[in-house]
C-alpha cells in the first residue's frame, strides 16, 4: 500500500493495525483470564510435563487465533470518504457497512498508547450523538493520513480534488496549555473521595475474580477463615481502625494524582478553523476534536479549594442520546484561571457581552422551598433514627446536621442567579460547588414551564430549557419575567436559521 | 443598526399567555377513567393482599393507617385528574407547538418546529374505543421528556402531523 490515502477509494488502515488489534484482543483475553495463568504457574512444579506441553501448546494455538482474527479484522476494515459521508465496511463473517455525514460526526479524537507510540501510528475514533458507544474507531492510522481525514472531516464540505494542506496546522500556537503548577493545584483539589470509590471498586473487581477461581481450586472455607480473622483483627483494634483510615486517605490522595497526571497532562486547547482541540495525556495521549456548531452548552465548575488556587473546570456539553452518565465521555479542560475562561467565552460565543445585564435572583419562595425540603429531610432522618437507634446520639447528631444544611441552603441560595443577555443566558447554581451554565437561546429545543400549586399562589413558576446536552433549570421567578423569556426564548429558536448540532 | 432591530424585535414578541388554547376531546375524559381503572384492578389486590398477609401479621393496627394513606392518595390523584382534565390544553401556531396540562402542577411546554425530529401518532387499547389517538413529538439528544398530547381525535391528530412535517421540510 501506498503511503499516503486516497480517500475517494476504499483502503484499509495502516498494516500496523494488526499488531494494535491483535494487542487489544489479548488483553481483553489475558483481563479473563489472567488468574488461571497465575495459578498455573504457582503451580507448575505440581503439574506433569504433558499436561503441561498441552497447555503451552494451547497458549501458541490462542496467540495464532489471535493473530489471524486480527489480521482478518485489518483485511476486512476498509473506508473511504463518498462525497459528505464517512463509508466503513467491515467485519469478517457478518459484514457491516456504516455511513456517517460529516455534519453528523460531534468529534474527532486521536488516541495513542504505548503500542501507537511505538509503533508510531494514532487510532482515530468518530463519535456522534447517536449512540454512547464509539461509532467508528480505526485502530492505527499515519500521522499524516489521520490529519488528512480530520482536515477532511472537519472542513465540512468536501471541495472537489483540492490538496491538503497538512503543514499549515503544525505550527499552531495553542489557545491555551495547562501546565504542571496548574496540574498540581487540580490533583490536589479533585475529589479524592471519589478517587478511593474506583480503586476500591477496582480492587472489588480483582477480589472478585481471584476469589472465584480460588473458590475452585483452593476451598471456600480457607479464604473465609481468612477474611474473617482479617475482619477481627480491624474491628478489634481502633488504632489499626484509625491507620487504616489514614493510609486510605493517603491512597486516595495519590491516586487522585496519579489519575490527573496521566489524562490530564501537557493539557492544550487550540482553535482550528471551526473546530476546537484538546490534546492531553502522558502515557495514553490524547487529542479530542470538536466542532464549534456542536457545542451545546458550558459548564464552568469550581469548589472553595479550587476557587482559592483560582482554577475551574471547563466542560463541554454536547448532544447526547438517551442516557450517557459516563463521566470518560465528558470533554473537560481541568484548572482553567481566570484569563483562560475569559479566551473560552469568548471565542465560544460570538455575542459574548454580559457587561450591562442584571443579575436576577430567585423569588424568596425558592428559599422557603428548599428550607421545607431540608427540614422534612430533618424530620425523616430524626424519626427513621428514633425508632431504628433508639435516639441515641440524636442531639448531637442534629447539632452537627442543622448548621451543615443551614450552610447548604445559604449557599444554594446564594449561587443560584441567571442573567439573560439577548443571545446567550447565563444560570448559576450549586451548594458547595459553584458552577456557571452558559448557552446559546437558538440551541433551545424545547421550552417548559412548570408551576405547583404553592408557587401559582405567589405568582411564581420554574422555567426549564431543554437542550440536546440535557436540561437547564431556572428556579421560581416571576410569572411575568417568565412569560418574558419564555417568549424571547422561543423568538430566538424560530428565527434562527443557525445549525444547533 | 443594530439597536434599531433589537427595538423591533421588542414589539414583535409573540405572546403565548394571549393565545387561545384548545382543550383536548372530552370524550378522552373516559379513557382517562378507564386506564386508571385498569391499573387500580391491577395494584389494589396486590396492596391489599401485601397489608394482610405480610404487614398484618408483624404489626397488626398498622395497615389501618396505610389504608387510609393509600385511600387519600387515590383521592388526590383522582382529583387532580378530575379537575386537571380541562386544563388539558393545546395549540399549533406557525411555528411551534404548546401543550398545557396539570392542576397540582400546572406545566406548558413548547416545541418549536425547527427543532422537532420526528412526530408519532398512536391509538392506545382504550384510545381507540373512542377513535382518538395520542401525538407524540421527538427531538433530538436527551430529551426525555418532550411534548405529548393524548386525547385527540385521530383526523385533528393526523392533521397536526402533516402540519408539522411540512413545516419541518421547509
Amino acid at each position: 500500500m501506498s503511503n499516503e490515502i486516497n480517500f475517494s477509494e476504499f483502503s484499509r488502515q495502516s498494516l500496523k493495525g494488526v499488531l494494535i488489534i491483535s494487542g487489544k484482543f489479548l488483553f481483553q483475553l489475558l483481563k479473563g483470564t489472567w488468574v488461571v495463568f497465575l495459578v498455573f504457574i504457582t503451580k507448575a512444579s505440581k503439574i506433569s510435563s504433558i499436561d503441561a506441553i498441552y497447555f503451552y501448546v494451547m497458549i501458541v494455538l490462542l496467540l495464532l487465533f489471535v493473530v489471524i482474527r486480527s489480521y482478518l479484522v485489518y483485511r476486512n476494515f476498509k473506508f473511504k470518504i463518498d462525497g459528505d459521508y464517512f463509508v466503513l465496511k467491515n467485519g469478517i463473517i457478518a459484514k457491516k457497512n456504516t455511513a456517517i455525514a460529516f455534519d453528523r460526526i460531534q468529534n474527532v479524537n486521536f488516541s495513542q498508547n504505548l503500542i501507537h507510540q511505538l509503533i508510531n501510528v494514532y487510532q482515530v475514533d468518530l463519535e456522534t450523538a447517536g449512540s454512547d458507544k464509539t461509532e467508528i474507531s480505526i485502530k492505527a492510522l499515519s500521522l499524516s493520513d489521520a490529519k488528512a481525514l480530520r482536515q477532511k472531516i472537519t472542513s465540512g464540505r468536501s471541495i472537489g480534488n483540492e490538496e491538503i494542506v497538512v503543514e499549515e496546522t503544525e505550527k499552531e500556537k495553542p489557545l491555551l496549555t495547562i501546565d504542571v503548577k496548574s496540574l498540581l493545584k487540580v490533583s490536589i483539589s479533585e475529589n479524592h473521595f471519589q478517587s478511593l470509590l474506583l480503586l476500591i471498586a477496582f480492587l472489588f473487581g480483582f477480589y472478585q475474580q481471584v476469589e472465584d477461581v480460588f473458590k475452585n481450586f483452593i476451598g471456600e472455607e480457607i479464604l473465609k477463615n481468612y477474611l474473617s480473622k482479617g475482619k477481627d483483627i480491624l474491628l478489634g483494634s481502633f488504632l489499626l481502625l484509625i491507620i487504616v483510615l489514614i493510609l486510605l486517605s493517603m491512597v486516595a490522595v495519590i491516586t487522585s494524582f496519579i489519575r490527573v497526571f496521566l489524562r490530564h497532562f501537557n493539557l492544550s486547547f487550540s482553535i482550528k478553523n471551526e473546530a476546537f482541540e484538546i490534546k492531553q495525556g502522558l502515557v495514553n495521549k490524547k487529542a479530542i476534536i470538536l466542532k464549534r456548531d456542536k457545542v451545546q452548552h458550558i459548564k464552568i465548575t469550581t469548589n472553595p479549594l479550587k476557587r482559592m488556587m483560582g482554577i475551574s473546570y471547563v466542560v463541554f456539553k454536547q448532544a447526547i442520546s438517551g442516557k450517557v452518565k459516563k463521566t470518560d465521555k465528558q470533554i473537560k479542560i481541568v484548572g482553567c484561571k481566570e484569563e483562560h475562561l475569559d479566551k473560552i467565552k469568548t471565542t465560544l460565543f460570538s455575542s459574548f457581552d454580559f457587561n450591562d445585564v442584571l443579575k436576577e435572583k430567585p423569588h424568596w419562595y425558592f428559599t422557603y422551598r428548599i428550607t421545607l425540603r431540608n427540614f422534612l429531610f430533618l424530620t425523616f432522618f430524626n424519626t427513621f433514627h428514633y425508632f431504628i437507634f433508639d435516639g441515641i446520639n440524636q442531639i448531637y447528631l442534629n447539632l452537627l446536621l442543622i448548621p451543615i444544611l443551614g450552610l447548604m441552603i445559604f449557599k444554594r441560595v446564594k449561587k443560584t442567579f441567571f442573567k439573560a443577555a439577548d443571545e446567550l443566558i447565563l444560570v448559576g447554581g450549586g451548594m458547595i460547588e459553584t458552577s456557571e451554565t452558559y448557552l446559546e437561546l437558538f440551541k433551545v429545543q424545547n421550552v417548559k414551564m412548570k408551576q405547583t400549586i404553592f408557587q401559582r399562589r405567589r405568582k411564581i413558576t420554574d422555567i426549564i430549557l431543554q437542550t440536546a446536552s440535557g436540561k437547564i433549570k431556572i428556579p421560581s421567578i416571576t410569572m411575568e419575567r417568565a412569560n418574558e423569556l419564555y417568549n424571547h426564548i422561543l423568538y430566538k429558536v424560530e428565527t434562527s436559521t443557525k445549525e444547533w448540532m | 443598526m443594530e439597536d434599531q432591530f433589537q427595538n423591533n424585535e421588542v414589539n414583535n414578541f409573540p405572546d403565548i399567555s394571549s393565545v387561545t388554547f384548545t382543550r383536548i376531546e372530552k370524550s378522552y375524559f373516559k379513557v382517562a377513567l378507564l386506564s386508571v381503572f385498569s391499573y387500580f384492578l391491577i395494584i389494589v389486590p396486590v396492596l391489599i393482599l401485601f397489608l394482610e398477609k405480610v404487614i398484618r401479621k408483624k404489626e397488626p393496627d398498622f395497615p389501618f393507617y396505610l389504608y387510609i394513606l393509600i385511600l387519600l392518595i387515590i383521592v388526590v390523584y383522582m382529583l387532580n385528574l378530575i379537575l386537571g382534565f380541562p386544563k388539558r390544553q393545546y395549540v399549533v401556531r406557525d411555528k411551534d407547538l404548546t401543550y398545557k396540562s396539570g392542576f397540582l402542577t400546572r406545566k406548558m411546554v413548547t416545541v418549536p418546529f425547527s427543532r422537532i425530529q420526528h412526530v408519532e401518532i398512536d391509538e392506545g387499547m382504550f384510545s381507540r374505543l373512542f377513535k382518538l389517538a395520542t401525538l407524540s413529538v421527538y427531538t433530538a439528544g436527551d430529551s426525555s421528556d418532550d411534548l405529548e398530547i393524548k386525547g385527540l381525535t385521530k383526523e385533528k391528530a393526523i392533521q397536526i402531523k402533516e402540519f408539522i412535517s411540512s413545516k419541518i421540510n421547509e
